[in-house]
């Protein structure tokens, strides 16, 4: 029974499991380019969730072309609105991330973030 | 109305805060900024007036620098402002009954000072104490230094102390409890040692530990009683309080052991004999006579005046209180006798002492507790004049261990014969003042229905008693009496010399009390029994 | 509709357009923009305040015009008008304080990039008051991420990159969360509007549905805001990034960017899920457990760090600790002090910053303990402040960090259960902070030479600093106030969290 719940709304377990990986990439990985790939993932996976949420089986795009038909002809659009906010939200946050990271890297030629910590410590500044 | 009550709280905080403020004489960096604050006076504006108020300030009372003119000025200054406070304070607690509520802290809480019997008593000889002890600290601090910042202290700690027995209710009480902690620490930390911070933050930590214990008991009590304001008998709700006795009781022990952190009660005692070694003598003096008790005032507080004696009366607190308080008598005695520093020694003495008072307050009966309250008179007296003899021999001749004091009679025989006359009365031997309290402690703890306590606490009480006489009347003994040996050395008492009349006024007046008080006690008994009769 | 209920949509918008402005002007420019700005934020909300407390009750201003559940609307009681009026005070605070060190510590020209993003934090913290659609949160603690990072990287010295680094991870951990768990009660509820989801979730709860996914959005989002608060153990980045960026972000970051967050986690439970529903999910017990533990924790931690900036930073977890304790409590009374406890630690946290910097001028810029010593002689008002600031963290009656201690214990009080643990909580965490806190005031008022310290360091009088002097003033005022006129606020928290009900 709960199999069969979880094989029905497949994608969303994918989601799921893509936030996961984002996130634990996110958390544990030392590198920081995987860092921001994992962040990606974790968002990306977010969007997926909410464009699931929004689909309607066999609703066009809310695109009026020929005159408005009734409501029952289209997906609800507010989650692809909502996905193009966080879409904007993450590359900006992308970007952030990636110029600290041309920071750390320029100043200690590495993207290892525990190694950067633990000279920080050495050099006590 | 007010003002009678809050004009001796606030004259010496105002004076004292203003002693304060102009620049320190401890740091080396003062001429320089004096001269830069004066110098530049005229190029900057003054900002907000301040800078300019207490410079100005200093310059009227003339006490910018150490030298021996401002010094003097300071004096007059701070024994001007102490007298004047203390006038008003005695004047505004024996006119008659006030209260004045001075505003609201939260909803339902106001700040509130109301004048009784017990405030009565305990501003009469807090103001005797204090003003006496700061005129021996006149004399005294000029071998400490840094005069300006002691006598700032001492004027604030007394406003609030004044403050803490005219409170009229539990978080009046607490505020001003905290902050005399906060205040007198400075006065242990005085020499800015090591060992003097380190025994100042210990003092801290177990007052702010005590004081926390004490709040959490003010937390269950304002839930439970009608009022928080202090009302002989008591105002706890026992409708209310049913079914709560369990938590109730514990958070009542709790602040027993809490407000006993500073009476020196046994487990929380530990920071008497750390602070007052390290404190200068006059510091050391009220913090034993006057601070310590004020532990006791906020135990009479809540027991009497927001508990009420028949909600513990019978139960395990007033076991384990009365476990307690004896235990730290003997404790106390026992360890002084075995200590060797002097100043530690009369720490030690202050532990079983005041806990002489706390067994009296825990038997319940009436008259334990007017010798409690007696003691809390002749104990404030008797205990400054020990430690300021303490100072003496320190300030004479560094001499702060006992068996460095023999022959000392010799040299100062004055001194000493004031020490005697306070050691009798301690040990309680008539008709010195001592005597009578503690008689009153033992016929109290006779008559009270409290089991086997009833003999157990006289008799520990007279343990206690001969071993105070083992500790103090030794120094008396090998003091008048060298032993033969000591005298064939090069003398180390050599060039020591009576101590000056400024000191030694302030202590044969105090000495003289000791005794007088225990010759003419009626008129005080009379008041006790009052407070004893209203309350139990 | 009266004028004067514009001004909360007026607020945003002028500080979030004062960030672009900065941009394109000198530092100079830039600053008195950015400090009129604030002004006229701080003006306006107070005419806000005003306004609600006269009229006594909240209003709904519709964005565009367009209803619920469609438009996007902002919703202005007297909790938001008055959080707004206290934020704005504080930021000017924070920012009047720490002007030398922001010209001394960032390059010329990048000072009117610091503005920028005062302005957009500024903007970001009224908005997440201000806002009763759950997404225009998100997009705004979006903004205060990006900004607060700002201000901790524009010192520009390995320390705080990597602070801000650390920090960014963090957020974005709890962002990730946060938007987890709106997607989940947006998919629940159908609704974004906040007084609409509430309608739903009560529904839901009634019925039974749906539980397991109302409780994992729940976690989600009070999760989420508890990493981005800082609150133990999320809290490793905290004593990088107060201690090592320059003095207004340090203040800013302890007093403000945390406390929005912990804002919107007051929202949710009111606002958004109903505390009722809060109170049965079994999300406040995780809560109380970590506020307890980070108590302790950063107390402790605090005891052992000997840099003073990054001392007050460990405080700030303990404080955190504190916070989330009161929201675990469960009650109303809890959430009231903890609301409190957000004023005075705002209030007293970002008065140390200020003062240690104050003490650490004075000291060759010594941050160490030792290095400190005497310091409290050398600038008065400097050593005043950070007395009066470290009583008022330790409890003393008198100063607001008492007043929280109280509404704290009495809160616990009415709990089952939850009574001992806090009480021990409170009491343990009091004396592990008397004993750092009073440490160091008597480091600072021990005279240097007899620690055998050299004593050519320089004497500040106040003239020297007026800006620095008149704030810290300023801050001690405020405290008092808190202290001794509490009454007052704490009516007006608790009407206000009334009108969120």
């Amino acid at each position: 029974m709960n199999l069969a719940n979880l094989l029905d709304n497949y994608e969303e377990a994918v989601a799921m499991i893509l936030f996961v990986i984002g996130f634990s990439n996110l958390l544990l990985q030392p590198n920081l380019i995987k860092k921001i790939i994992g962040m990606n993932i974790m968002d990306t996976a977010v969007y997926l969730f909410l464009a699931l949420k929004g689909y309607i089986e066999g609703h066009k795009a809310p695109i009026v072309v020929d005159g408005v038909q009734s409501v029952d002809a289209y997906v609800n659009p507010i989650p692809s609105g909502l996905v193009l906010t966080g879409i904007v939200v993450s590359v900006s946050v992308s970007a952030l991330m990636l110029s600290l990271t041309i920071r750390l890297y320029r100043r200690y030629h590495t993207l290892n973030l525990d190694e950067i910590s633990t000279r920080l410590k050495k050099e006590d500044l | 109305m007010g003002i009678w009550i809050l004009l001796p709280i606030f004259l010496p905080v105002i004076v004292g805060i203003l002693l304060l403020l102009p620049p320190g004489a401890g740091e080396s960096a003062k001429k320089n900024q004096d001269h830069q604050s004066d110098s530049s006076l005229q190029e900057y504006p003054p900002d907000g007036g301040k800078e300019s108020l207490r410079t100005r300030f200093a310059r009227l009372i003339g006490t910018l620098d150490e030298s021996p003119e401002s010094l003097s000025r300071l004096h007059k200054l701070t024994a001007a402002a102490l007298i004047v406070s203390a006038l008003v304070a005695l004047a505004a607690a024996w006119s008659g009954d006030r209260s004045f509520t001075w505003f609201e802290l939260m909803e339902g809480i106001p700040v509130y000072f109301q004048i009784d019997d017990v405030g009565r008593l305990f501003v009469t000889v807090i103001s005797l104490v204090w003003v006496l002890v700061c005129f021996y600290s006149f004399v005294y601090m000029g071998h400490e230094g840094n005069e300006r910042r002691f006598f700032g202290f001492y004027l604030i700690v007394y406003g609030v102390l004044v403050a803490l027995s005219f409170s009229g209710n539990l978080v009046t009480m607490y505020l001003c409890y905290e902050l005399m902690t906060l205040t007198s620490m400075p006065m242990v930390l005085h020499s800015g040692s090591h060992e003097s911070i380190m025994a100042a933050l210990k003092y801290l930590f177990y007052s702010m530990c005590g004081a926390y214990l004490g709040l959490f008991a003010i937390f269950f009590l304002y839930k439970y009683c009608d009022s928080i304001t202090f009302t002989a008998g008591g105002t706890l709700n026992l409708a209310l309080a049913e079914g709560h006795t369990g938590i109730l009781l514990a958070a009542i022990m709790a602040s027993l052991i809490g407000f006993g952190a500073k009476a020196g009660m046994f487990p929380l005692h530990a920071w008497l004999p750390t602070a007052h070694p390290v404190a200068p003598a006059p510091a050391s003096a009220v913090l034993s006579g006057i601070i310590a008790k004020a532990g006791v005032l906020a135990i009479i507080r809540v027991v009497f005046y927001i508990v009420g004696a028949d909600f513990i009366r019978g139960t395990w607190v007033q076991t384990a209180w009365m476990t307690l308080a004896l235990l730290t008598v003997f404790m106390g005695s026992m360890l002084a006798f075995r200590e060797k520093v002097f100043k530690k020694r009369l720490a030690y003495s202050t532990v079983s002492q005041v806990s002489y008072i706390l067994f009296g307050l825990s038997t319940l009966a009436p008259t334990a507790m007017e010798g409690a309250l007696l003691h809390v008179v002749f104990h404030a007296i008797i205990k400054s004049v020990l430690f300021l003899t303490a100072g003496i021999f320190i300030f004479r001749g560094n001499l702060s261990r006992v068996d460095q004091l023999e022959g000392i009679g010799k040299k100062m025989p004055k001194t000493l014969w004031c020490f005697t006359f306070a050691s009798l009365a301690l040990v309680g031997i008539p008709p010195m003042s001592g005597f009578i309290s503690k008689w009153y402690l033992a016929q109290g703890a006779l008559e009270a229905n409290i089991g086997v306590f009833g003999w157990v606490g006289p008799a520990v009480l007279l343990v206690s008693a001969l071993l105070t006489a083992g500790y103090l009347l030794s120094v008396v003994t090998n003091g008048f009496f060298p032993k033969k040996k000591e005298a064939q050395e090069t003398d180390p008492l050599d060039g020591i010399t009576e101590a000056p009349a400024g000191m030694l006024i302030p202590l044969a007046i105090l000495a003289a009390l000791t005794v007088l008080l225990g010759i003419f006690p009626n008129p005080l008994i009379r008041f006790v029994s009052k407070i004893a009769a209203a309350v139990l | 509709m009266e004028f004067v209920q514009n001004f909360p949509f007026i607020t945003i918008i002028l500080a979030l357009f004062s960030g672009p402005l900065c941009s394109v002007l000198k530092s100079r420019a830039a600053k008195r923009v950015n400090t009129a700005v604030i002004c006229l934020v701080l003006a306006m909300s107070v005419a806000v305040l005003v306004f609600t407390l006269r009229t006594g009750e909240a209003y709904i201003y519709r964005m565009g015009h367009f209803s619920a559940p469609w438009g996007n609307e902002i919703r202005v009681g007297v909790l938001e008008a008055f959080m707004a009026v206290f934020f704005s005070v504080i930021m000017l605070l924070c920012m009047l304080g720490g002007r030398r060190e922001l010209t001394a510590e960032v390059e010329e020209t990048k000072q009117n990039l610091y503005y920028v993003m005062v302005g957009l934090l500024l903007s970001s913290l009224l908005a997440l008051i201000y806002t009763n659609d759950l997404f225009t949160a998100y997009v705004f603690v979006e903004i205060n991420t990006i900004s607060a990072c700002g201000l901790i990287m524009i010192r520009q010295n390995g320390r705080s990159i990597e602070a801000a680094t650390r920090y960014m991870i963090m957020s974005l951990l709890g962002s990730g969360l946060f938007l987890m768990g709106i997607c989940y009660l947006y998919d629940l509820t159908g609704h974004l509007l906040m007084s609409n989801i509430k309608e739903q979730v009560a529904l839901l709860a009634a019925s039974g549905e749906y539980h397991i996914p109302l409780l994992i959005s729940i976690t989600l989002m009070s999760v989420g805001l508890a990493i981005k608060s800082a609150l133990f153990p999320f809290h490793a980045w905290v004593p990088d990034a107060y201690g090592y960026s320059t003095l207004s972000s340090a203040a800013i970051l302890s007093s403000l960017v945390s406390k929005g967050y912990i804002f919107l986690v007051v929202k949710i439970f009111y606002r958004v899920i109903g505390f009722d529903v809060i109170r049965e999910s079994k999300v406040i017990n995780v809560l109380f457990v970590f506020g307890v533990l980070g108590m302790i924790f950063g107390s402790v931690n605090a005891i052992r760090e000997n840099n003073i900036r990054r001392m007050i930073a460990w405080s700030s977890v303990a404080q955190i600790g504190y916070i989330y304790m009161g929201f675990g409590l469960g009650t109303t009374a809890g959430i009231t002090a903890s609301l409190f406890h957000i004023l005075s630690h705002a209030a007293t946290k970002s008065m140390l910053f200020v003062s240690a910097s104050g003490l650490t001028d004075v000291s060759h810029g010594e941050t160490d303990f030792f290095g400190l010593t005497g310091s409290g002689y050398r600038n008065r008002i400097a050593g005043v402040a950070f007395t009066a600031g470290s009583l008022s963290m330790v409890g003393i009656p008198l100063f607001s960090g008492f007043i929280s201690k109280v509404l704290f214990a009495s809160a616990a009080y009415d709990t089952s259960g939850k009574l001992i643990p806090a009480m021990i909580a409170l009491a343990v965490s009091t004396l592990l902070n008397a004993i750092y806190f009073m440490k160091t005031v008597i480091r600072i008022y021990t005279p240097s030479h007899r620690a055998g310290i050299k004593t050519d360091t320089r004497v500040i009088a106040m003239r020297e600093q007026p800006q620095k002097a008149v704030v810290l003033m300023l801050f001690i005022a405020l405290n008092l106030i808190l202290g001794l006129g509490s009454q007052p606020i704490v009516n007006m928290l608790t009407q206000g969290l009334e009108m969120f009900g």
